[in-house]
């Protein structure tokens, strides 16, 4: 289920597997050297890669569901907002505020949550997700409602701001390389392997002595903390947030990526979120149909390549012996 | 301060779109009950209802035929789905997400193509009987409200009948309780499957119908009311035909009574406030849990 980077390199066979990760990875150096247009495409691609990569550990590591990751988005996004905008925070201490917001609120939502399985847990996540984008909506003292908050100061630190787009595109893929990294070594981890072992069965988790309900909480958690990470991202590259930017169709926009990429992959977020954040760019006329193509994607890949692009590479020659 | 007029208004209000909840919800368990599968397309079906039955009285065609035209082809819509998209994952084992998400893929691919037809601009179709609404002590009982009511009294008779008296309604409950064991009896419970999406599509498109004039439809309005129905299913304890409308008329009830003591703006959160307290303290709802 899950791949390492070392254990494809041992098999030259799979190199093939990392075709759409050189892709990936060359359409963001090519965004970069080339400045221009390509850069908001692709910041806009890598912020979403934070945020699935968050969703990777909790839906493709450990199996669990969750419809309401756009609940933490919206707290790291309107912390940020809110925070730098109408306080004047530094965006760094924003960031942090709104991750230690979404750590707390996750412990507090997950307890009660997380003790649900199966559709009752896709359905109670599902409520959370609507829920905070209820109150994004009603609570117009501090979101501004449908308005949404405007005038939202780029990154930096201190006076030194990223103002060029080339100098926050980089940023953005230092970033992204970091969160991709960083649960590369949680899945190498034995937490990791706690994570997937409770995928496989609670029961037989849980008789090696891992307690499920705190490993998956701490899980829940961690994937907020990417989700927050993001929405705050989010809102400093856009300059600013409304409760549209958090709806559902983030969650329905992740789970594509998460699933062409590649779910329970390491680098399946990366690759998801490039690739379906340059479809609209490169078939111009599909901008209408956007929604249309994404639903209609999503159906042929969960049905014929539940493993999405990463794995393809993986499936090819299995299939070819199978025969 | 607090008009009893205007609470039984309100009351009565609420009961009647819970009906229409009920009616969603039903159509959530006839399909889980086959299959063990939450179809999340749920929505489209009451959208698509609405608005068939919108775009052929467009076409001076009469309510009746009309509506019994738009429920035909909802119920061969989800005949559709189920083939297309449930059936390929079915037959691959899928987990249940993946069919969660495949299925509300498939609502955004209805709620799309619905838009590049009929566009953005809500639609509605006249009230079935254009007559003043009864007063009762002051209380406005309008004729819909009586349709929607009656229509739902009606269909659960008639289900009731259905899943007692008729042998593939019999069939549909045996793949309930142990589907192994109904394919044993010679059940062929694939097409159970088939069938319950027809049922729960055409369920899903009557009340679409029944609420359209009270309301309005658009390409969107599928999600909330799919939302609704899943919460009159849980409410009712999932797998519950019965119980599910209950649920809907629970919830329509609570729904209504927050708008009247705290606003219309928290319709939504009371829904889903109701359902976190189902899911966290009786997950298996007000009739317990079907399995």
């Amino acid at each position: 289920m899950a791949t390492s980077p070392a254990t494809i390199l041992r098999n030259p066979r799979q190199w093939l597997g990392q075709l759409p990760l050189a892709f990936a990875v060359a359409v963001v150096a090519y965004a970069i050297i080339d400045g221009g247009y390509i850069v908001t495409v692709v910041g806009f691609a890598l912020i979403y890669a934070v945020f699935v990569a968050g969703l990777n550990i909790f839906m493709g590591y450990a199996g669990q569901t969750s419809f309401g990751q756009n609940a933490f988005a919206a707290i790291g996004g309107y912390a940020s907002a809110v925070l730098t905008a109408t306080y004047g925070w530094p965006p760094l201490a924003g960031i942090v505020a709104g991750m230690a917001g979404a750590v707390v609120c996750a412990l507090l939502i997950g307890m009660p949550t997380l003790r649900l399985k199966g559709h009752y847990l896709a359905m109670g996540t599902l409520a959370i997700g609507l829920i905070v984008y209820e109150i994004a909506v009603e609570w117009q003292s501090v979101t501004n409602g449908y308005m949404g908050i405007s005038g939202i100061p780029p990154l930096g630190i201190g006076s030194w701001e990223l103002e060029s787009d080339r100098a926050q595109l980089i940023f953005l893929a230092i970033v992204t390389a970091l969160s991709l990294w960083a649960t590369w070594r949680l899945r190498q981890s034995r937490f990791g392997r706690a994570l997937v072992a409770l995928s496989g069965s609670e029961d037989a988790a849980r008789a090696l002595g891992i307690n499920v309900g705190r490993t998956k909480l701490i899980a829940f958690v961690i994937s907020a903390m990417f989700a927050s990470l993001a929405g705050s991202l989010l809102v400093h590259i856009v300059g600013f947030i409304s409760p549209e930017m958090i709806g559902m169709n983030m969650v329905i926009l992740a789970f594509t990526m998460l699933y062409v990429g590649g779910i329970g992959t390491t680098t399946g977020p990366l690759i998801g979120a490039v690739v379906i954040g340059l479809l609209p760019e490169v078939f111009r006329g599909l901008k209408d149909y956007q929604d249309l193509v994404y639903g209609t994607a999503l159906i042929l890949i969960l049905i014929y390549a539940p493993g999405g692009i990463a794995s393809l590479g993986r499936l090819a020659p299995k299939r070819r012996a199978a025969r | 301060m607090l008009d009893p007029v205007f609470l039984a208004q309100t009351i009565l209000n609420g009961l009647s779109v819970g009906c229409i909840y009920g009616l969603i919800g039903i159509g959530f368990c006839v399909i889980y009950n086959a299959s063990g599968i939450v179809n999340f397309a749920q929505g489209a079906f009451v959208m698509m209802g609405g608005m068939i039955t919108h775009v052929l009285m467009q076409q001076h065609l009469p309510l009746i035929p009309s509506a019994l035209l738009a429920i035909i082809v909802v119920a061969l819509a989800g005949v559709v789905i189920e083939r297309i998209v449930v059936r390929p994952l079915w037959d691959r084992k899928a987990t249940m997400f993946v069919m969660i998400l495949a299925t509300l893929a498939a609502q955004i691919v209805i709620e799309r193509l619905t838009l590049m037809l009929v566009g953005d601009q809500p639609k509605s179709i006249a009230v079935f009987t254009d007559l003043p609404p009864i007063k009762l002590a002051g209380v406005a009982i309008g004729y819909q409200t009586l349709w929607i009511m009656g229509t739902s009294l009606v269909l659960i008779a008639a289900l009731g009948l259905f899943f007692q008296k008729t042998l593939v309604g019999r069939a549909m409950r045996a793949c309930a309780i142990n589907r192994e064991a109904a394919a044993l009896q010679g059940i062929v419970v694939s097409r159970m499957l088939a069938m319950s999406f027809a049922l729960s599509a055409a369920l899903g498109a009557i009340a679409g119908i029944l609420v359209t004039p009270t309301q309005f439809t658009a390409f969107n309005v599928g999600t909330p009311f799919a939302i609704s129905g899943f919460i009159a299913a849980i409410v009712g304890g999932f797998g519950r035909p019965f119980g599910a409308f209950l649920g809907g008329l629970l919830l329509g009830l609570a729904q209504a009574l927050a708008v009247f003591g705290l606003g219309s703006g928290l319709k939504n959160m009371a829904a889903l406030s109701v359902l976190l307290i189902f899911l966290f303290l009786r997950p298996s709802g007000i009739l317990g849990s079907a399995k």
